[in-house]
């Protein structure tokens, strides 16, 4: 079962091409990382998705509507971008969410309490929005997004300008989302994140799809050819080394690519200095990104 | 439906439930009828500053006649041992002009007039002498005191019985009437006075009503889908309704808002009529107008608000735009005065059919008995509605993109171009 099928989406805004022949599929009930570079088109695509943008070329099918706007009662949206009416009390910005996605006035507002009393947010009912602290308000704005029930939910960098704190009450929101059957889109320019959160990926580079898959097939198919490793005199001393394709210095370690049979490296690691740590591991969702879409992506993604 | 319902529904409670509503709906009136009451109050009561003047008396027979004046005037401008107006306090002076001037500039007396030798006997100037170009009341009470003086010692000069003048004096009074008209049992009914209320305030009234209602509400749009946008709001609520239904339910929100007030009003002025007993002079067809156009209004002028509010990106620039809109908004009054004057001239009939002025232009002339033809009215309802419909349609194209894009507020050539994107 397929909760978001595109196929061949382009969206044009002037001489720029935001989107280009874009196609892909997210299963229902998975958690689907939707990654890329800032201004790569992921937020142009989730918009495209939720027919909030109309695709220049392409057919969108939405929990298996493709007429505009059919599905969207029954998918909850989190821009990226996200603000609350300040004059409003908490309760009725709720209420009015939850009653525009077609929720009866009386549901809408037992939702709310229910997910007030589960954020720990009850007592903030009653108070406008803009006397809480901004932690609430996301808190509150991430309410907004699930309160109707929704059976695919769209978080649009989910986790930019979280606190820790948020941080947790999002990741479990999405883990427990995931628990009852909802569907999970969320895009993010953290791969790490991506990586530890999703059950598949795709990858979006200047509008093109360059890579998706579940994360175990993506990472099988590069092999395991990264060594982490940590030694004296960190990346300067790996520099006299043969058979390094790649080095990336992360602080407290370093990760190298490399041909050499991962003994025989060791080896000569240990001519240079002591070696503190040495790990074969497959290579970061970062590392997959940067080989594919070669080095000049390299700054764009650690934007 | 059911949405732009919601949508409408949480527009109306957001505005309604505000302090700042339920000022306004006392502050209108307030503005309307109490800046007339308050200015004529505050002429009266605030300035009791004494005002000393020179008489240079010409004829050397009037000075006595304006002491007496003045003295009655004084007397009078205390009510209860308080004073409530300024006593004037005439002296008697010689005709050094240079030297009174000096004393106006010095502040001992206010003002200095002189009248000529032959004053009653001709019919010349007297002058008035000030630094306060601006304060008329004490030339107006000399003017007067002088004329009615002047006159007498005429009438008395001349040997006549003042009684007898006063009588050959007496002005025919001009009543205004509307037409006779033949009943139906074939006898003619007697033509009605013309009602001043009926012909000057109340149409004045309504559409200045309309005017202030509409002043007051559609801007607000502007700023409420402005904030919408800065404020980020816009995204997450398109994702639940188009942003067609978004912009109706906002328009149909503030018409109830404003519909709630011109309720209050209207229901105010109905009960003030039946009370004293003025109500025939209101036909209950003008209420209906009154909202029918009402809504016409705030439909076009809304829809424009709401379209510069969304394609603005910051309040000046909001405001900026807000003023060509004001203008058609302020139209109709400035032609109000020859509408009124001749509501079935040529003039007349073609600006109340312009679509955006004809809601308020419309109201005036049926206002107006006997009201315009009825080709006039459907002409100028049909043709509103149909402007009404089109600048729906262009505001809410305008409305869809402006409401997502962000940076630099388009110009109107852009948003022309909005309009027929796809």
């Amino acid at each position: 079962m397929t909760a978001i099928r595109l196929e061949g989406v382009s969206k044009r805004f002037g001489a720029h091409q935001a989107v280009d022949d874009l196609s892909m599929v997210v299963e229902r009930g998975s958690i689907f990382g939707f990654i890329g570079p800032n201004g790569s088109g992921k937020s142009t695509t989730l918009r495209m998705i939720l027919h909030i943008l109309h695709a220049d070329a392409g057919v969108i099918e939405v929990l298996g509507e493709s007429g505009r706007r059919a599905a969207n009662d029954r998918v909850g949206y989190l821009p990226e971008e996200r603000g609350l009416y300040r004059k409003m009390t908490v309760r009725r910005v709720l209420a009015y969410y939850g009653g525009l996605k077609g929720m009866s006035a009386r549901r809408a507002g037992e939702a709310a309490d229910r997910w007030l009393a589960k954020l720990e947010l009850s007592e903030w009912s009653k108070k406008k929005v803009e006397t809480l602290s901004k932690g609430m308000q996301q808190k509150v704005q991430f309410i907004a997004t699930v309160i109707a029930d929704p059976e695919l939910v769209i978080l649009d960098e989910p986790f930019s300008g979280l606190d820790p704190v948020n941080l947790e009450v999002l990741r479990e929101v999405i883990l427990e989302l995931r628990r009852k059957g909802t569907t999970v889109i969320f895009s993010t320019h953290d791969m790490t994140k991506a990586q530890e959160m999703s059950d598949s990926i795709c990858m979006i580079f200047r509008g093109q799809k360059v890579l998706d898959g579940t994360i175990d097939e993506i990472q099988a198919s590069y092999g395991a050819d990264t060594v982490r490793l940590r030694i004296d005199g960190g990346l300067k001393s790996l520099g006299s080394l043969d058979g390094i394709d790649a080095m990336r210095d992360f602080g407290q370690f370093q990760e190298v690519r490399t041909e050499r049979d991962p003994q025989e490296l060791l080896r000569a690691l240990l001519d240079i200095g002591a070696v503190h740590h040495f790990e074969v591991t497959q290579p970061s969702l970062h590392d997959i990104f940067v080989r594919i879409a070669g080095p000049a992506a390299e700054e764009l993604a650690r934007g | 439906m059911d949405k732009i319902f919601r949508v409408a529904r949480n527009e109306y409670l957001n505005v309604v439930r505000t302090k700042a509503f339920l000022f306004s709906v006392f502050l209108m009136p307030v503005l309307m009828f109490g800046a007339i009451g308050v200015q004529a109050y505050l002429q009266d009561k605030v300035d009791v500053d004494d005002r000393t003047f020179a008489v240079v008396d010409g004829t050397g027979a009037l000075f006595t006649s304006i002491e007496r004046a003045a003295r009655a005037r004084n007397e009078a401008a205390t009510k209860d041992g308080k004073q409530t107006r300024s006593y004037f306090t005439p002296v008697r002076a010689d005709g050094d002009t240079a030297a009174l001037s000096d004393q106006v500039r010095k502040g001992k007396i206010f003002a200095y007039i002189r009248i000529p030798q032959d004053a009653i006997e001709r019919t010349g100037e007297i002058a008035y002498h000030s630094q306060s170009p601006t304060y008329r009341d004490l030339a107006k009470w000399i003017q007067q005191v002088l004329v009615s003086e002047i006159r007498k010692q005429r009438i008395a000069a001349a040997g006549l019985d003042p009684a007898l003048v006063r009588r050959l004096n007496e002005r025919p009074m001009l009543r205004s009437y509307g037409l006779a008209e033949r009943t139906e049992s074939g006898g003619v009914k007697k033509a009605q006075r013309v009602n001043q209320a009926q012909t000057y305030m109340i149409p004045v009234a309504a559409m200045f009503l309309l005017f202030m209602l509409v002043m007051t509400s559609a801007p607000l749009l502007l700023n409420n889908v402005l904030e919408e946008k800065m404020q980020r709001i816009a995204e997450i609520l398109v994702s639940s309704v188009s942003p067609f239904e978004l912009f109706l339910g906002k328009l149909v929100g503030m018409v109830f808002v404003s519909w709630t007030l011109s309720i209050l009003y209207l229901g105010g002025v109905a009960f003030l009529a039946h009370r004293f007993g003025f109500s025939s002079a209101i036909p209950p067809s003008l209420y209906a107008w009154f909202l029918f156009f009402q809504l016409l209004a705030l439909f076009i002028f809304g829809s424009i608000f709401s379209a510069f509010g969304a394609a603005a990106s910051e309040i000046r620039d909001a405001q900026s735009m807000m003023m060509p809109a004001m203008i058609l908004v302020m139209m109709p009054m400035f032609v109000m005065g020859p509408v009124l004057n001749n509501p079935n001239s040529g003039f007349a009939v073609a600006v109340s059919l312009i679509p955006f002025a004809t809601p308020f232009l419309l109201l005036l002339r049926i206002a107006i008995p006997p009201g315009p033809a009825t080709w006039e009215i459907v002409a100028g309802v049909a043709g509103s509605m149909a402007f009404t419909l089109m600048i729906v349609w262009v505001a809410s194209r305008i409305f869809r993109v402006g409401i997502l894009a962000q940076g630099q507020t388009p110009s109107f050539r852009k948003m022309l171009a909005w309009v027929v994107s796809k």
